[in-house]
């Protein structure tokens, strides 16, 4: 940069407002830079030179990545020591059922998240019919839990719950529950092994 | 300082010439500018009601990813390129003292820069598009600009060689730096391979890492050198016309023309913040970025100050009103630049409206009304008429700058709003909006919000229109005769004690320094830093001894030197260019051993992908941050886009990442998707891609497309040339079968199948084919196998 040819001379107070070229009809001042704009460019130049050291030349400052890595190791060990929200057992998964708060967060889950291959009713379009007796992965509660949770990625089916976290997998699950059985008109044809809500 | 001014040096009494300036041209470009400004921005507002509302989506030509190209093709390259064409070859003929050139070459240069915006309003909207942003357009067309812009530099270089004025003032200065660095710039990235046999289609020779190092450079200093430098130029020439006031500071125009165009290059890698690329090419971007922001302020101040004591013109004149607020708005958006290159700040920002609105604060503001005041300045000066109506003008102002504010608060809005939902997580982890399209629901009222500030800066476009036809636009121009005196043979510095002056060497030396203490270690380089800073503030004082003893000021030397001038312009471009594409070029991925290359139907997918523009909306880049990795899958690898020519990063989510969109869902859900986004997706923007289901694919072409590719380093063999077709039938036929077997019935050689095979595949290792796997596996880091 040429930023320090130009001289900056305070004694010399007869170059403001002096015109010293003219083209075309338009002249020229040379004034003074102003020292706010001179050090705002040291100012950047010098955060640059610094910042440049910290993070290439002695690698004090976390690339991207290891600052990735290093996110991720704290969320391991968080979630080694914080248990999941209430065991997701069948019985718990159940009782969940019928309790209307998470009834009401599961529905709002499932229409926002699961509408689009389930259906709004659960009667299925890309993915499977819930409303019928015919299950491919299983009908017990802790099976669908697990479904939903870990998804089936050969078939389609994402694993919910890092995204979702565990209180709304839960939640979802048990509004599922309720809609076992309820046979919705114009739903998909059954897949996979017939398992009635009895039987489980 | 020396006393001497330039007046005194055209002392010896040579005969003056009448000469006539051909003002013909620049009010041809003035014509073009505002037609293509106008059709470019109509373009813009019919994309912004796609965002906002699906359903104007209305043919397979006019979808958003078709015409999106097209508003940003119109609007930088018609729009901008015919002012800045207009303003160069009006200004340069009166600060150089002598007619343009030639006028063939100016006439050529205008009917074939019509062209071939014809050509790209035909072709983008036909998917014909290299799917590299900003430079979409296919090869010949490439080959084309290249040709008009080397007949443009041929003519304004041979009238710098005619001048009749020795000293090449500050505006001339921005215009060669523009000329120079544009033709390096589209060459050096628009390079690719032609597939062979008559079709338009061809492949980037750059793949991955590269290529997106390579076209952000490009990228970004298109910014620098197409829609800043020669606006510059253009400020610096009407607005100390327009207000009558002398320029504020000469030196200020030296440092910041220097500053600006050494620095602006390196900037380019900003636009990849905490992706995949080498993170020393980030952390170039970044403090390039923020050293940039003063040499920026720098025109703005030059602007600004010149107005001193005029203000009370600025507000009768439109003009000067134009000016003013565009070099504000310059001033606004060369301070938010630097902030969103700062890498915490681009996590947040990045493939967000922030960056959209960010850009139109510059294209809306800065050139778009610079365009607006040297309109309103020339083409009552050139048609010999007064402007029709100046209330006119008044309003055009006032309702384009409360257009361009709505659509700036939308878009921040809109950006900072979107990038906190996407990152917001529960305390366990998970995603508090776990669906891409609850983030776009909330920011659709921004989507209206800016549907209605860019129509009213599109009203106001169309005002001015008006205005200037009604004011003689299309009317012939007046002839202006001036008499000029030849310059006179004088002595001059030979060039060599030019180049090797005080401070030349001194900025070498100190920039060399500066650089080796870059590239050492950690005990190495604070030496190369102190030695270079010492070395710099000595140099600073000799210098100024020296200019107190009373030598020539250097650098008015240069600028009595064009060719000298434009070698050490060129260099100091070429600096940043070089350093950084140059590495990224010789080392490949050590991991890239472990990549295949997409099969041939995969590959056939890929383009339909490139042609309808699904990059403008979705990216395949997965940062490494956790609410990222959460949503989309492991962080992306450079070795997974290493055969990906061009690159499809992407810049911009309107809709989710697709880096690891592979097996995510059945093919019945992409099938669905594609026909009727909305029968999966409630709320979603995208557009409907059920013309792909019609549209064949030609097979018998795939092999030489793999043939093209092999070409640029993508590693097919023989055998998969040669069978590509039956491989690509092979597998559209599984996906068919498939298809079939959930009650979807689709023909196998349809685009549609091609791109359903593509999307499977982003983010997986192909389904081992016949041939063996040479698979000599490196050690990887971490992200090995794909999620979901």
């Amino acid at each position: 940069m040429k930023s320090s040819n130009e001289p900056n001379e305070p004694e010399s107070s007869e170059s403001v407002d002096r015109v010293i070229h003219e083209v075309d009809g338009i002249q020229e001042y040379d004034n003074k830079l102003p020292n706010w704009w001179l050090y705002t460019l040291y100012g950047a130049v010098a955060f640059a030179v610094g910042y440049w050291y910290w993070y290439q030349n002695a690698s004090i400052g976390q690339s991207p990545l290891e600052a990735y890595q290093a996110e991720m190791d704290r969320a391991a060990a968080e979630q080694a020591m914080a248990l999941t929200v209430g065991d997701a057992t069948p019985e718990a998964l159940v009782a969940l059922s019928k309790d209307p708060s998470a009834l009401a967060l599961g529905k709002q889950v499932f229409v926002s998240t699961c509408a689009a291959c389930h259906r709004a009713d659960g009667g299925g379009s890309v993915g499977p019919n819930l409303t019928d007796d015919f299950w491919l992965h299983g009908s017990a509660p802790d099976k669908i839990f697990r479904t939903i949770a870990s998804g089936v990625p050969d078939k389609g089916m994402p694993a919910w719950q890092p995204q979702l976290g565990a209180l709304k997998t839960q939640a979802v699950t048990a509004y599922v529950l309720g809609l076992v059985g309820t046979n919705v008109a114009g739903g998909k044809t059954p897949q996979g092994e017939r398992e009635p809500i009895s039987a489980r | 300082m020396t006393s001497t001014t330039a007046t005194s040096e055209t002392a010896p009494p040579l005969r003056a010439q009448r000469i006539e300036y051909d003002d013909a041209t620049p009010m041809r470009f003035m014509a073009a500018s505002v037609l293509w400004g106008i059709v470019g921005m109509l373009v813009g507002v019919v994309v912004a009601l796609q965002l906002a509302w699906a359903p104007a989506n209305v043919h397979a030509t006019l979808g958003f990813g078709r015409l999106r190209p097209l508003h940003t093709n119109a609007v930088i390259f018609a729009f901008v390129g015919n002012m800045i064409f207009a303003g160069i070859y009006h200004s340069t003929q009166r600060l150089l003292k002598t007619r343009t050139a030639s006028d063939l070459l100016s006439k050529i240069h205008f009917w074939g820069w019509q062209l071939i915006i014809v050509s790209a309003v035909v072709t983008l909207p036909l998917g014909l598009t290299q799917g590299k942003e900003y430079a979409e357009l296919e090869w010949p067309i490439d080959v084309a600009i290249t040709l008009v812009w080397v007949l443009f530099a041929i003519n304004f270089f041979w009238t710098i060689a005619r001048r009749n004025e020795k000293h090449l003032y500050v505006a001339i200065w921005f215009y060669i730096a523009t000329i120079v660095t544009v033709a390096i710039l589209h060459v050096v990235n628009s390079l690719a391979i032609p597939v062979i046999g008559g079709t338009l289609k061809s492949y980037s020779v750059y793949g991955g890492a590269q290529d997106a190092l390579v076209q952000w450079w490009y990228g970004h200093n298109a910014v620098a050198f197409f829609l800043t430098t020669p606006v510059l130029g253009i400020m610096y020439y009407y607005l100390p016309k327009a207000a009558g006031r002398p320029v504020y500071s000469y030196r200020l125009s030296i440092i910041h023309f220097w500053a600006l165009i050494f620095v602006y290059i390196w900037a380019g890698p900003h636009h990849l913040l905490n992706t995949a690329l080498p993170d020393w090419a980030q952390t170039l971007g970044m403090i390039f970025s923020l050293m940039l922001w003063a040499p920026s302020w720098g025109g703005m101040l030059n602007g600004l100050l010149t107005l001193r004591g005029g203000w009370s013109k600025v507000r009768e004149d439109p003009v000067l009103k134009f000016l003013a607020a565009g070099v504000t708005f310059y001033g606004m958006a060369t301070f938010e630049g630097p902030l969103l290159s700062i890498k915490s700040v681009s996590g947040l920002a990045h493939y967000t409206d922030w960056i959209i609105g960010h850009v139109h604060s510059g294209a809306l503001g800065w050139n778009g009304f610079m365009a607006a005041g040297m309109f309103y300045f020339l083409v009552p000066r050139l048609s010999g008429r007064p402007l029709y109506s100046r209330r006119l003008a008044d309003l055009h102002f006032w309702i384009g700058t409360f257009g361009i504010l709505l659509y700036m608060v939308a878009m921040w809005v809109s950006g900072v709003n979107q990038g906190l939902m996407w990152r917001a997580t529960n305390p366990d982890g998970s995603l508090m909006y776990p669906t891409f399209v609850e983030t776009l629901i909330a920011i659709r009222p921004m989507y209206w919000m800016r549907l209605i500030g860019g129509s009213m800066y599109l009203l106001g476009m169309v005002m001015m229109g008006y205005n200037l036809v009604r004011t003689g636009l299309t009317a012939k121009v007046v002839t202006t005769k001036v008499d000029v005196v030849p310059l006179a043979p004088a002595p001059e510095v030979p060039w060599r004690d030019v180049i090797f002056s005080r401070p030349i060497v001194l900025t070498v030396v100190v920039l060399g320094l500066a650089g080796a203490g870059m590239a050492s270690n950690a005990f190495a380089s604070p030496l190369f830093l102190i030695v270079a800073f010492v070395v710099a503030l000595f140099g600073v004082l000799a210098i100024q001894h020296a200019r107190r003893s009373g030598g020539a000021p250097f650098h008015r030397i240069l600028e009595g030197r064009a060719l000298l001038f434009t070698v050490l312009a060129g260099l100091a471009v070429l600096a940043g260019g070089v350093a950084e594409i140059v590495p990224a070029l010789i080392v490949k991925p050590v991991e890239a051993v472990d990549a295949k290359p997409y099969r041939a139907l995969e590959l056939e997918g890929r383009d339909v992908f490139i042609a309808e523009g699904c990059y403008t909306c979705h990216s395949q880049m997965i940062r490494p941050m956790r609410f990222e990795t959460v949503r989309y899958g492991d962080p992306s690898t450079l070795a997974e886009s290493v055969y990906d020519h061009p690159f499809q990063w992407g810049s911009k989510r309107t809709g989710p990442d697709l880096a690891r969109e592979g097996g995510k869902y059945p093919h019945l859900w992409h099938y669905r998707h594609l026909v009727d986004p909305r029968a999966i997706t409630a709320g979603s923007n995208m557009p409907p891609y059920a013309h792909l289901e019609g549209a064949r694919l030609d097979l018998t072409r795939t092999g030489d497309k793999m043939h093209a590719l092999s070409k640029v380093g993508v590693p097919y063999t023989a055998d998969e040339m040669r069978d590509a077709e039956a491989d690509a039938r092979a597998q559209a036929g599984a996906i068919v079968a498939e298809l079939a077997k959930d009650g979807a019935e689709v023909e196998p050689d349809t685009q549609m199948i091609a791109v359903i095979a593509y999307l499977q595949r982003l983010g997986k290792k192909p389904e081992p084919s016949k041939g063996a796997t040479e698979g000599v596996s490196m050690q990887e880091p971490s992200t090995k196998e794909t999620t979901k």
